[in-house]
């Protein structure tokens, strides 16, 4: 079904951050914001990303912004690189999803909100790495790499899926020694992120705690983050509510804490 | 979202939070109208990985579960708790539960109709004394051994001993249960538990496609255990002379152990009798005899005498059965398939010794039963997908080979469905021992298509 062949050549052909993006995240990286700004105007689509996510009703602005360098100065620099990430991540998301029941509406929605609520998150524990903070944006590429992986073989992955509630982590795992985060931090590293976005984002899988007690706590928050997102209506409809399997005695001893923070009744 | 069928009970498993909106996303008419259809003897919904649940949250799934029940009699609930979800469910609900609660999956199999594992020492303890008493006499009823503890005190003393028991049961309350007939498989006899009034119910209660299967795959004794009958009716006559003549058909055997006449009249008897229905007083009389049990063909599964030849529909459809079980070992041991021979004939296996087998019935517009046999070193890597690691616990390797199988039949169902082609397929049957298959295939001839997977050498036989 799914080979290691397969996702050799899947990770193979994930084009390498263009050059303007690259130049942009440097740029934020050291807090000049007009000049990303000009570098980031000229990748037309870039522009057109960035303009399109921060007059979304999520980000609450009353009147419409156009202006890059506006927009970079409204977001700062860690709201800059995460859009430039998302917009990175955009890049790898089909143009139709036949896996996962979402669309580009559905998706940016799902990555507004893991990095609004990871803002919080990391905010409650003091936490000002901007980093880590850009760690939420590999998040959703594990979305993205099963339905590049799955989407050929849904009718058997459906079979095989009604005879063991296996999740599809797992099944790549069991098939190829591979899990789909493994497949993330392949993909950030040709992205050159830095070191810790991987880090937080394999242990958010549940399955791989990490040795660095930092990594870890973020790792469970993380991961308890993406299922808080993932059992929202819209996601459980588009079929995402057990793509991986959920750790709840991972968990169990920052559930407290989140339920407060985000208020869960 | 679907449940998950395994030895007859569904499972539904949602994760993460379920308030009302998340869990009436879970379940759409489809979902619903699909477990309505289910043939499972149970339909539980798993809360092990929900880490957050309201009473909105719990609704539409009791919803649904009391739509299943009323169809189809069978019982419904939550599994995998912990204490404080179960108490917190107790106070949602309280007084007007329907619904059943297991701690845990394997506890719910205990209850089941069709469990497995029989004759288990369960400690028993509740603190509302007429569950307690509800829960012994359903698990003495399904064959096992309940040790009820009347106090906390005396529970938290004898659970302080786990290894006394088999499980401990707690934290368990029983709902209305499954009007299901209790069946189990004793060797090669399958012995069903009926109790108290015998009348009309019992074609709604008895679970005729299991029964169907078991004649199919070639179960010659069907014993029912009768001690606790107290009387029956002319329906209920009529439905058991009906059964005898059916199983006539297949050379199969119906016998009554401990069934007493002091309230159903003696003509009832005869007539039974007359359509080839046996009487015992006690069950051991056959279980304990081996000369009768052999001559009812409770001691192997012997050939069916009505051995049907494979046709031509089955012939023309035999690329699709082969295309689903390539493609499906293919799947679950990512190698690739070579046909080797096919032939006409009785099934050859040429060396019989460290192989299994799993055949799968299909019954409908067309209908046959698809045999596929692995040698042991093929099934165990087909199976490791579904197992998670390399095992040589041949129970667990015969289990998923089950399962396995019946991934084929799936994908058989579906390829004959875009042929216009509608069937249903019956449950797996496995063989650790394959003088069993060869006896029960005796004289059928089909289709056997010899294959390798990496160079194992394994046999598809289509058969009717």
């Amino acid at each position: 079904m799914i080979t290691k062949e397969k996702i050799d050549n899947y990770i193979e052909k994930i084009p390498p951050s263009p050059k303007a993006l690259k130049e942009t995240l440097t740029l934020l990286n050291n807090g000049e914001l007009v000049k990303a700004a000009k570098v980031a105007q000229t990748d037309l689509a870039l522009s057109a990303y960035l303009k399109s996510i921060v007059n979304r009703p999520i980000y609450g602005f009353k009147n419409s912004v156009s202006d890059i360098s506006q927009i970079f100065g409204i977001l700062g620099v860690t709201g800059s690189q995460q859009a430039v990430y998302n917009y990175m991540m955009s890049l790898l998301s089909p143009n139709q999803w036949k896996l996962f029941g979402l669309n580009k509406s559905s998706f940016h929605t799902l990555q507004d909100a893991l990095v609004i609520k990871w803002q919080m998150i990391l905010n409650h524990l003091k936490i000002e790495s901007k980093d880590l903070q850009n760690a939420i944006t590999l998040l959703p590429a594990s979305i993205i790499v099963s339905e590049a992986l799955f989407c050929e073989h849904i009718k058997d992955v459906n079979l095989l899926r009604s005879a063991k509630a296996l999740d599809y982590n797992t099944i790549l795992m069991r098939l190829c020694k591979v899990d789909l985060f493994d497949i993330c931090e392949q993909i950030s590293l040709k992205w050159e992120m830095p070191n810790e976005v991987a880090k937080v984002v394999q242990a958010a899988s549940g399955v791989k705690p990490s040795e660095d007690a930092q990594m870890n706590t973020l790792g469970k928050w993380m991961h308890l983050l993406l299922f808080y997102e993932l059992s929202q209506p819209m996601f459980i409809e588009a079929g995402l509510n057990d793509f991986i399997d959920f750790q709840i005695d991972y968990i169990e001893d920052i559930y407290e804490e989140f339920s407060t923070l985000m208020e869960v009744a | 979202m679907r449940a998950v069928v395994h030895n007859g009970i569904g499972v539904f498993a949602p994760q993460g939070f379920l308030d009302g909106n998340a869990a009436n996303a879970c379940l759409t008419l489809d979902d619903i109208h699909a477990t309505i259809n289910l043939k499972a003897d149970m339909i539980l919904v798993s809360l092990k990985k929900v880490v957050f649940f309201n009473r909105n949250g719990l609704d539409a799934f009791v919803k649904m579960l009391n739509k299943v029940r009323a169809k189809n009699h069978i019982t419904v609930g939550f599994c995998d708790y912990d204490n404080k979800k179960y108490d917190a469910i107790m106070n949602f609900y309280k007084g007007e539960m329907s619904f059943s609660l297991f701690k845990t999956q394997n506890i719910a199999a205990l209850f089941s109709a069709s469990f497995k594992n029989q004759s288990k020492t369960l400690l028993v303890y509740c603190d509302d004394k007429s569950q307690r008493a509800s829960i012994a006499i359903e698990l003495h009823d399904n064959g096992h051994n309940p040790v009820i503890a009347q106090s906390l005190e005396e529970f938290k003393e004898k659970s302080s001993n786990p290894g006394s028991y088999d499980s401990i049961i707690d934290n368990t309350y029983l709902g209305q249960m499954g009007q299901n007939i209790a069946s189990r498989v004793t060797g090669n006899a399958i012995i069903y538990t009926v109790s108290s009034f015998l009348d009309t119910e019992i074609s709604d209660t008895f679970n005729i496609a299991y029964h169907n299967n078991s004649l199919n795959v070639g179960f010659k004794l069907f014993i029912f255990d009768a001690y606790k009958v107290i009387s029956m009716n002319i329906h209920a006559l009529n439905f058991f002379s009906k059964l005898a003549s059916t199983a006539a058909e297949y050379n199969a055997t119906i016998c009554f152990a401990g069934l007493s006449f002091e309230k159903t009249p003696e003509a009832f008897k005869e007539t039974m009798e007359d359509a080839g229905i046996m009487f015992f007083e006690q069950m051991d009389d056959i279980l304990q005899d081996k000369e009768l049990l052999k001559e009812l063909g409770g001691s192997s599964s012997v050939g069916s005498k009505n051995k049907r030849v494979i046709n031509k529909t089955l012939v023309t459809e035999l690329p699709r059965f082969i295309d689903a079980t390539i493609s499906t070992i293919e799947m679950m041991t990512n190698s690739k398939a070579v046909k080797e021979t096919a032939q006409i004939n009785e099934i050859i296996i040429p060396q019989i010794e460290g192989k299994i087998a799993s055949s799968v019935g299909f019954y409908g517009a067309i209908d046959g039963m698809v045999i596929l046999v692995f040698p042991v070193e093929i099934a165990k890597k087909a199976c490791e997908l579904l197992i998670g690691e390399k095992t040589e616990d041949m129970e667990l390797i015969l289990d998923s080979l089950s399962e396995l199988v019946n991934i084929v039949g799936g994908k058989i169902k579906m390829l004959l469905a875009d042929e216009n082609i509608s069937v249903n397929i019956t449950l797996p049957r496995t063989y650790s021992d394959l003088n069993d298959l060869l006896d029960m295939t005796d004289g059928r001839k089909g289709a056997q298509i010899n294959l390798a997977f990496d160079n194992d050498h394994f046999s598809f036989f289509l058969t009717r």
